[in-house]
């Protein structure tokens, strides 16, 4: 790229200067990109290859990386929300130097090891709080300090696998921590999507500054986990607490990119003291779990026994070394706000060193005198909630300086009653990074999210960069993504050139296989029904789309005889999608299949259909390309005529179906998406064949029928005597050679259920496979002649039969747990 | 005083279930004042027990697997035990509110006996600025900690309403409190909320209250049921003191200790899972029953 201004025209090298000069004269000496001078080659570079792309034009910069986030696929939740928001990722990347980073580095490792110390001590001999280092109540009054982890040796011997921490850069380019995330420390996904989204707006960067890769990090990870497995070859799940957590997306991305199941709690099962996973299959070892579900609701046996979302028996699993579980349930009470007031010294105490990351200056008001130093000073501090969670005068930390009176009356009297609930911490003066702002570069305070994982050999390995989160406040301590906020890529550089590295292994180390390994059963029956309600949808569609043809068209050739237009419309009222129109005329037609579209109140739309298919769609991120999850959750269109709006949402459902067939690779996976769409499509062409093939059939009714069936082209093609009764039932039933009939799809379906694995090897067909074979049967030997009501709902019910029986068979369950609770009256 | 307990509950589900596991928490603790002397639990149709690894409260927690199908399970503890507790008595130099605050905050000792445990709000006590306020009348903190303990108890019976109508299992303590009704479940978890707000260590215990016949009448056999009240800890010198609230009376050799927990969470006689569909009926009797009556 060094050949900028041939490539596009644009003088980037002045462009960049000019931003720079702009930026500095209004910003502050503590910013980090002032800090770096005016002719740091790294910022000049960045800033150059972002004139390259955009010109002058700094806001269409801005739009640009927002638009590769979301073509990334990068989504975040507000809790309360049901949809996913794009995820507002700033063009301008902070930047590094690695010497400075190198610092972060060891501090970040020397805290985590710190944090596993007081962790093993804490949950064994507490030897800290009989010393007096740490006194009993920073442990007991933390949420998540979980008793009846007391005495349990983790697995492979440490409780923390994946931290986080957030710093922040005082005013002297110090950093210092903020926060530490040791439950469900989120984030590493959205440092590898906001990395992605950077690398492809400025692909030149990474050349130019050396860029460390994030690939390493992941697979030092991965390694780690694995090596504190029992089995050579472990099978390793990211339990995820389902699509409603605000970091779902994040949770399926990195489950794809780290080569784990992603699993529900469901999706378990604890025998003899081992995980299992539900699969197609039958149950199958989990070696271990990387958890984002919250520690208290992991395991209703250990901790709270009204969870619906944990595994009965896990924490025992555990502590008989069968399962790793990262991070260890109660390893989060180290993130009480608290405990930073004592790390200094419990640091000195265990290690003999002195912190190399320091905390935010901290007083724990649980301790006689500094509750008076903090009580006395309340003006110059943020007060905070020591574990936390919200006390009876404060919901969350704030400045002393801002408190209305009523809350400053609150505080000073519930510190007098309940000091222990309180912290101190200094103001914090955040630096501040350049972002776009009102089309040209502003200072935005920021804070750092900074990942360290253990590797195999134990140590700690830290995520080349991490990313900034980005607020509008000067002390912005909010640690989740909000309205207001952005993030932005980090960016260690200055190194020597780095070598390539993804997550592939060698070649030489890696076993070749050509199924991706066990499919879990909830993951099955997903696809499966995706498959369902695609086809569904698009079936539903081809009705409406006939019945809207006919009423714009009544005197063209588009046009039916009312006696078919009223069976089509059975077809729509009988499937629930609307209800029977008071007539047949034109602007009723209309209104119909309007509704049948579009309606919401309990009525089987497509619209309906759309959502089923969509929330489906929105858990199987894990398993499905992004161009499907992008059509998948293309929201359904509202603007244009009902005709047009079907043709648009059709041609949806005809790309997905292409997708489908053409992009997913043969693994199990795809066999129940494809076993879902033939099953939904023979069951909508029988329908239709009830509806439309009678003996007394007209050949309008035909011609309907072939539409539906999608056959009219294969019906010429065959037939030039124009159109008769036998024939069409023949191609549209029992045709093996046309891809839209019956038969084709039962021999589909048999093929499929002979392929996916058995549960014995007895040669024995199981139920699912025997339904199959007399199904293909019942359609082989039909004579087109005699074919007719009888046949159709025979073949109707084994339909429904052999769909229970693959979800019987390969699909989770219904049973529920029951709460057996005890009852206390007095 | 020597008791016989029997302490009887029966699941009854309306379909086959499978695969049941729970914690039983039945069998009384170690604690001063009471003595255990023989034990037994019986499970129908049975199922293998063995001691649960780890826990949250004070409690014996045996684990419980049914792996065959059942339509009922009935568990069955009985014990002998005798009781001896004095009744506590206020005195002038007992240690104030503050000053048991302030020890408590100060422990070494993060254990399950350790008044550091109890500090805290807890899954089913929350704090409540209401509740805090109201019993912040008797929670003067230059006040002794065994009289204003015994205080805020009576006054919670006297101005609560026992009304087995007004609550359920899980009725939060801020429901009952503006009902000024409920049950002893409801009245310790006032008491504790009330506590904890005012910085003070206090726990619930769930056990047995032998309950005295009308004069002329026998006993009532199996009407008895588990109760719950609460402990207050009152300084090192005076240590955990039980108070309970239902009766406004002290803990003495009446009340029967089984657990002691954070809230009933901790403690719950029985919980977990089984694997089924459909909806289930529980039946509980507790019989207590006084050995050596006094001539």
């Amino acid at each position: 790229m060094a050949s900028a201004v041939a490539d596009t025209g644009y003088d980037t090298a002045a462009i960049a200067r000019r931003w720079l000069t702009d930026y500095r004269a209004a910003t502050p000496a503590t910013d980090m990109l002032y800090a770096a001078g005016l002719d740091d080659p790294a910022w000049n570079a960045a800033l150059e290859e972002l004139a390259e792309r955009a010109g002058e034009d700094l806001t269409s910069a801005r739009e640009r990386a927002q638009r590769h986030a979301e073509d990334i696929g990068t989504g975040f939740r507000i809790p309360g929300e049901g949809e996913e928001r794009p995820w507002p990722l700033s063009p301008i990347p902070l930047l590094i130097e690695k010497a400075e980073w190198q610092g972060i580095v060891d501090g970040v490792a020397q805290r985590a090891d710190l944090l596993e110390a007081i962790l093993a001590d804490s949950y064994g001999p507490q030897n800290l709080v009989r010393g007096g280092s740490l006194p009993a109540t920073l442990l007991t009054g933390s949420p998540y300090f979980l008793r009846p982890m007391m005495g349990l040796e983790p697995p492979g011997g440490c409780h923390l696998h994946f931290v986080a921490f957030d710093l922040c850069r005082g005013p002297s380019g110090e950093w210092r921590v903020l926060a530490d995330h040791l439950r469900a420390p989120a984030g590493a996904g959205y440092a590898l999507e906001n990395r992605l989204a950077i690398a492809r707006m400025l692909g030149g960067l990474q050349g130019r500054l050396n860029i460390e890769r994030h690939a390493p990090f992941f697979a030092a990870f991965r390694e780690g986990i694995a090596a504190r497995c029992k089995r050579a070859d472990p099978r390793i799940g990211l339990l995820t607490p389902g699509r409603l957590n605000p970091s779902y997306a994040e949770q399926a991305h990195l489950a794809r990119y780290l080569g784990f199941l992603l699993v529900e709690g469901g999706d378990l099962a604890v025998l003899d003291d081992r995980v299992y996973l539900r699969t197609i299959a039958g149950l199958k070892r989990i070696d271990a779990l990387w958890r984002r579900v919250d520690p208290r609701m992991i395991d209703p046996l250990a901790f709270d026994s009204h969870s619906a979302i944990g595994v009965p028996g896990l924490i025992d699993a555990m502590a008989q070394g069968e399962v790793v579980i990262a991070n260890s349930p109660g390893a989060g009470m180290l993130e009480a706000p608290a405990f930073a007031a004592f790390l200094p010294r419990v640091c000195a105490r265990l290690t003999g060193e002195s912190l190399k990351l320091a905390n935010i200056a901290t007083w724990w008001c649980g301790q006689p005198r500094e509750c008076v130093e903090v009580a006395g000073d309340l003006d110059n501090m943020v007060i905070a909630p020591a574990f936390g969670v919200a006390t009876n005068a404060l919901s969350d930390a704030k400045l002393g300086s801002a408190m209305s009176p009523e809350t400053r009356a609150a505080l000073i009297a519930d510190l007098d009653r309940r000091p222990q609930d309180y912290v101190g911490q200094e103001v914090v003066r955040l630096s501040t990074m350049p972002v776009v702002s009102n089309g040209r570069l502003e200072a935005r305070p920021f804070t750092l999210r900074v990942f360290a994982a253990r590797g195999a050999d134990g140590s700690w390995h830290v995520m080349p960069g991490g990313f900034a989160q980005i607020g509008d406040k000067p002390d912005a301590r909010a640690a989740v993504m909000g309205e207001g906020n952005w993030s932005a890529d980090v960016v260690i550089h200055g190194g020597d050139p780095v070598a390539p590295v993804t997550l592939l292994q060698r070649s030489d180390s890696t076993q070749l296989r050509r199924n991706p390994g066990t499919l879990p059963s909830r993951v099955a029956d997903n696809l499966f029904w995706l498959g369902r309600y695609l086809e569904r949808g698009e079936a539903r569609l081809g009705v409406i789309r006939a019945l809207l043809g006919h009423s714009i068209s009544a005197d063209s050739g588009a046009a039916l005889a009312a006696d078919t237009v009223g069976r089509l419309v059975g077809l729509v009222v009988q499937a629930g999608a609307a209800a029977q129109p008071d007539n047949l005329g034109r602007a009723q037609l209309t209104r119909f299949a309007e509704a049948a579209m579009d309606a919401t109140d309990g009525w089987y739309s497509v619209r309906t259909i759309n959502r089923q298919a969509r929330a489906i769609g929105a858990v199987s991120r894990d398993r499905l390309s992004a161009d499907m999850i992008r059509l998948l959750d293309a929201p359904y269109p509202t603007r244009g005529s009902a005709l047009d709006r079907a043709g648009s949402l059709q041609r949806r459902y005809s790309a997905l179906a292409g997708l489908s067939s053409e992009h997913m690779a043969r693994t199990d996976a795809w066999r129940f998406h494809d076993l879902g769409r033939r099953v939904e499509r023979a069951v909508a062409t029988v329908s239709a064949l009830l509806a439309l093939g009678d003996p007394q059939a007209t050949s309008d009714d035909l011609s309907a029928l072939l539409d539906l069936a999608d056959s009219q082209i294969s019906y010429r093609q065959r037939y030039l005597t124009g159109i008769a009764r036998v024939p069409v039932i023949d191609l549209i039933a029992l045709d093996p050679g046309n891809p839209r009939g019956i038969a084709f799809q039962v021999a589909a379906i048999a093929a499929h259920l002979e392929a996916l694995p058995r549960l014995s090897d007895d040669g024995i067909a199981e139920p699912q496979q025997a339904l199959a074979r007399e199904l293909a049967a019942m359609v082989a030997t039909a004579q087109a002649a005699s074919f007719g009501r009888d046949q159709l709902f025979a073949i109707d019910h084994k339909l429904a039969a052999l769909s229970e029986a693959v979800a019987r068979r390969y699909f989770l369950h219904g049973s529920e747990p029951l709460r057996a609770a005890g009852l206390v009256v007095g | 005083m020597r008791y016989a307990i029997r302490h009887l509950t029966r699941f009854d589900y309306a379909e086959p279930v499978g695969f049941a596991r729970c914690n039983l928490r039945l069998k009384p603790i170690h604690w001063s004042g009471q003595e255990l002397h023989d034990y037994s639990l019986t499970i129908l149709p049975g199922g293998d027990t063995a001691p649960a690894r780890a826990e949250a409260g004070l409690a014996n927690v045996v684990r419980l697997v049914v792996t065959e199908a059942v339509r009922s399970l009935t568990i069955e503890s009985s014990c002998t035990i005798t009781v001896d507790r004095p009744v506590p008595m206020p005195r002038s130099d007992d240690p104030t509110l503050a000053q048991v605050a302030a020890e408590a905050r100060a422990s070494r000792d993060a254990g399950p006996a350790s008044p550091a445990s109890y500090l805290f709000p807890s899954p089913l006590i929350p704090l409540d600025r209401d509740i805090a306020a109201w019993c912040a009348q008797e929670l003067d903190p230059g006040r002794g900690a065994l009289e204003a303990a015994i205080a805020l108890a009576c006054r919670i019976q006297n101005e609560f309403a026992f009304d087995p109508t007004a609550t359920l299992v899980d009725t939060p303590p801020r429901e009952a409190f503006l009902k000024r009704g409920g049950v002893c479940q409801d009245f310790a978890q006032i008491m504790i909320s009330g506590l904890r707000a005012a910085g003070l260590p206090a726990a619930y215990a769930s056990g047995y209250l032998r309950t005295l016949p009308p004069p002329g009448q026998p006993r009532l056999v199996g009407a008895d049921a588990t109760h719950a009240w609460v402990l207050l800890w009152c300084g090192h010198a005076r240590g955990w003191v039980g108070v309970d609230p239902t009766n406004g009376i002290w803990m003495a050799s009446d009340h029967v200790i089984i657990a002691i927990g954070r809230d009933y969470t901790d403690i719950a006689p029985i919980d977990g899972i089984v694997l089924g569909s459909g909806a289930q009926d529980m039946t509980v009797s507790v019989d207590v029953e006084p050995l050596d009556q006094p001539a």
